[in-house]
């Protein structure tokens, strides 16, 4: 063990020769920026994108990437509000509603080599209702499939549903080849890190867990041609810091940043060489109301609950990621009513309501508990406004950090006095239809599923239950019926929407074409996109 | 020897056993339901049931730890409710990245400390000591998170000289190579890809440089400590009534004697650094096992938080054997027995 002075010296100094050279010509920012600025797109997500790689049953954030290996047989164009073909070229319902026949686009194939028609499509859609979860529900009308010629593909249906717009869903509703894996479980391979798409992108590599989660490549037999300008790789990289996510798309490294916190974003605005482009969403956040017990049973109190928040102190407190919309269903979806109207803030109305059910200042104190999803920075600020607006009205209320699992356990619970008084959840639709807002949180349910207001209302469950029959055979009446529901919420204060989201993107100049659509949440479809030459 | 290594190892097997016990526990019993985690936010009552069913949780508490402790010796660690993969092969792709985050940072905390340790004990009193006290201080009490974004800020924003974030650039990544190991630098290495392997290295100067503030400054303390504690004792002064020059003391004798306390403080601040890694990947995008640990306890993975928890355990517990034997290999006064 000959240690001596000198030995260190001469490590520190070849220590130092490293850190010399390795900053002497790193990789400086300017050039490893060429990679994002060029063919490559690179989508930074703050959190793992593919958590479930099977078409059929993935129902969290998968469809980023999703949507640009697979493709649906219709999509949803939200500017126009119409259903445009994709895989399907055309189609029409017959019966009522009761059949709908598709025609097939031709010369499709799918990643793996073997062809798109009419049964492909049949298995596809079969197995996703034989495996019955994500939004495999929206299938559920499907009495049986037949396939008149190899490219026609018709469904018949035991009720009247919107078929077309069911099949333009963000989640069950890819088609994909299910003879894939062979003789494997489909399931096992698709997890492997496969996929089996018709989309314009397929698979390069698939690291798990790592920073570069995915990478995609085109596809060089897909159907719409590689013609013109278009980005040849797909990066999706995992970014968990917003400080981080900012530095990247600065240096260039990245050509898109998913979401980071408002605050940060703003810093970002007018950055040369980003724009800073906002969009709205079919996303809502909700506070839900116990219904079912406590204090909140009695419909004044929620009402004057629903007066005492300042609910445009909070749109300002989240610096634009905010916007205030009338009733449950977001601006830009079928249902929307501009005429419902909006909860207000007001304090005297809410005196007045408390104190009819014996409470407020000077009388009777409430004490309620509120659950929020553990590192929701916006739900943990909105939990303090909410706290400190109810305070002055002598009103207790109890806020609890829950993670996302525990909180739905809480509001799960068996025994009613364990489950909250309020708490949050965010809300988007599986496809474009209203709908679930009120088949999800609102229709009866025992034992609650996603209803966590536990509100009970005959007259609503039969609205839900014949809503979108209507919708699929005499749309203006069912625009009407939605209406009617909207109020009954309004009025009942079950839920109560704060605010839709509007998404704060940053995305590279370079990038070209970019237009978000909100029925499909965070996807960026980078076919029709391309760099700036 | 081998009766104390035997014995050793026996206790250290117990103490990682009632970590994992206490841990699987507490997992246990803090709010929450991993079958709903398991099964996704949108499942109905009925896939959470089933969920419960498949992860085991169905049943009693005792069986379902004697089937897990079962599983740590034939390889299976249970399967992470995030990922939805065998926890092991979760670990196996996460701690290489780590470690080599790990060793890097030691390196350079080694080669930093000990000089200065050194010179502050060879120049006590004076300024130069002073400055290496205070510098030593600054380096254990700053917190890493800020360190980390200062050394982005500077290194990467101002000067342009290291990358922000990630293991190596994009272009590797969009095209990556074998992984034999999983930690950048080797598996660059073993591929015989010396663009790559620059890559990684000036990927790994900056997290690794905020881990090392820490290690720098205890070992610059303890290495000062030691050696002046040293330099005190009788014999030292004995070999300066022999005439020997001070250099040659300093050199020869008091540092030798001095290496017993650092090399135990190096192998402490090795599993103390382990779990510093947790903050520094975070914000500089490593997919080590502190992404793995903070992913895993935000979903409330409870196989995964076990199965960390157990690999951080073996860590401490066999990083503390292997000081004992160092410092017994290091100075023939200690008899291990």
């Amino acid at each position: 063990m000959g240690f001596s002075v000198r030995w260190f010296g001469v490590s520190v100094i070849a220590a130092a020769c490293l850190l010399a050279a390795a900053t002497g010509s790193a990789a400086a920012p300017s050039s490893a920026g060429a990679t994002a600025a060029g063919q490559t797109f690179v989508y930074d997500s703050y959190t793992q994108v593919m958590i479930n790689w099977d078409p059929a049953t993935a129902y969290d954030q998968e469809q980023v990437a999703l949507e640009n290996m697979y493709e649906t047989l219709t999509s949803f164009n939200t500017k126009t509000q119409t259903i445009e073909p994709l895989l399907a070229t055309s189609w029409k319902k017959s019966q009522g509603g009761k059949l709908w026949t598709f025609t097939l686009r031709r010369g499709v194939r799918f990643h793996t080599g073997r062809p798109f028609n009419a049964q492909a499509a049949k298995a596809a859609i079969l197995r996703m209702k034989k495996l019955n979860q994500a939004a495999a529900y929206a299938w559920a009308a499907v009495k049986s499939i037949t396939t008149p010629t190899p490219y026609t593909l018709a469904l018949h249906l035991a009720y009247p549903q919107p078929m077309d717009l069911i099949s333009s869903a963000q989640y069950s509703a890819y088609m994909y080849d299910v003879k894939a894996s062979g003789t494997e479980d489909l399931a096992k391979w698709f997890g492997a890190g496969h996929d089996a798409g018709t989309g314009p992108y397929e698979v390069k590599t698939a690291a798990p867990g790592q920073e570069v989660e995915l990478t995609l490549k085109q596809f060089p037999g897909y159907w719409g041609g590689w013609h013109g300008k278009h980005y040849t790789n797909i990066v999706y990289r995992i970014v968990r810091q917003d400080s981080t996510a900012v530095q990247l798309v600065r240096s260039g490294q990245v050509s898109f940043v998913q979401q980071m916190s408002p605050q940060l974003w703003a810093t970002v605005k007018g950055s040369p060489g980003l724009r800073t482009p906002t969009s709205s969403s079919f996303e809502n956040l909700l506070l839900y109301l116990n219904t079912a017990s406590g204090p909140l049973q009695s419909k004044a109190v929620r009402q004057a609950i629903s007066d005492a928040i300042d609910y445009n102190g909070i749109v300002t407190a989240l610096k634009g990621a905010a916007i205030r919309q009338p009733g449950i269903i977001p601006t830009g979806l079928f249902g929307h009513s501009p005429t419902v109207p909006l909860h207000s803030y007001d304090v005297a109305r809410a005196t007045q309501l408390l104190a009819s059910a014996g409470f407020g200042p000077g009388k009777n104190k409430i004490t309620l508990s509120m659950t929020y999803t553990q590192g929701d920075s916006n739900e943990q600020l909105i939990s303090t406004l909410i706290k400190s607006n109810l305070a002055p009205l002598n009103i207790d209320l109890n806020v609890q950090a829950l993670t996302t699992s525990t909180k739905y356990a809480k509001a799960r619970s068996t025994n009613p006095a364990d489950r909250q008084d309020m708490t949050f959840i965010y809300w988007y639709p599986d496809y474009p239809d209203p709908a679930t807002w009120f088949i999800s949180l609102l229709h009866t349910q025992s034992p609650p599923s996603f209803n966590f207001a536990y509100y009970s209302n005959t007259t609503l469950d039969k609205q839900i239950d014949s809503i979108e029959r209507i919708t699929a055979s005499n749309p203006a009446q069912a625009k009407t019926i939605y209406r009617q529901m909207e109020m009954t919420v309004f009025n009942d204060v079950p839920i109560i929407s704060l605010y839709t989201v509007e998404k704060q993107r940053i995305v590279l100049d370079s990038v070209q074409g970019y237009q978000d659509n909100p029925a499909y949440v965070d996807v960026v479809f980078v076919y029709k996109i391309h760099p700036k030459a | 020897m081998t009766r104390y290594l035997v014995r050793r190892v026996g206790l250290s097997a117990l103490v990682v056993a009632g970590v994992v016990l206490l841990t699987f526990l507490i997992a246990r019993v803090v709010p929450g339901d991993p079958a709903t985690s398991w099964a996704g936010p949108h499942a109905t009552p009925a896939e959470i049931a089933q969920a419960r069913h498949h992860l085991g949780l169905d049943r009693p508490f005792v069986d379902q730890i004697a089937t897990y402790f079962r599983g740590i010796f034939v390889g299976d660690w249970g399967t992470s409710i995030h990922t939805h993969r065998p926890v092991l092969s979760d670990l196996a792709s996460a701690v290489p990245t780590s470690l080599e985050l790990v060793i890097a940072a030691l390196l350079i905390a080694l080669a930093v400390g000990v000089p200065l340790g050194l010179a502050a004990a060879r120049h006590r009193g004076r300024p130069a000591d002073h400055a290496i006290r205070g510098f030593a201080v600054v380096g254990v009490s700053m917190p890493i998170f800020w360190l980390a974004l200062i050394l982005q800020l500077v290194f990467f924003n101002y000067l342009h000289l290291l990358p922000v974030a990630g293991e190596y650039g994009l272009r590797f990544q969009e095209n990556p190579v074998h992984a034999y190991t999983h930690a950048a630098v080797l598996d660059a290495i073993l591929n015989g890809n010396w663009a790559m392997l620059w890559s990684a290295l000036t990927h790994l100067v900056l997290p690794a440089c905020a881990i090392a503030a820490y290690p720098a400054g205890v070992i610059a303390r303890m290495v000062r400590a030691s050696v002046l504690d040293v330099s005190g004792e009788t014999h030292i002064q004995m070999l300066r009534a022999f005439g020997f020059g001070e250099r040659t003391i300093f050199n020869r004798f008091a540092m030798r004697l001095a290496w017993n306390p650092v090399a135990q403080v190096v192998a402490l601040v090795f599993a103390y650094s382990l779990v510093n890694t947790f903050l520094v990947e975070s914000i500089f995008d490593w997919s080590g096992l502190g992404s793995y640990a903070s992913d895993s306890i935000i979903s409330l993975d409870t196989p995964a938080i076990v199965g960390i928890t157990l690999f951080v355990a073996i860590v401490y517990v066999f990083a503390n054997l292997a000081v004992d034997l160092v410092q017994a290999a290091l100075d023939p006064r200690i008899r291990l027995r």
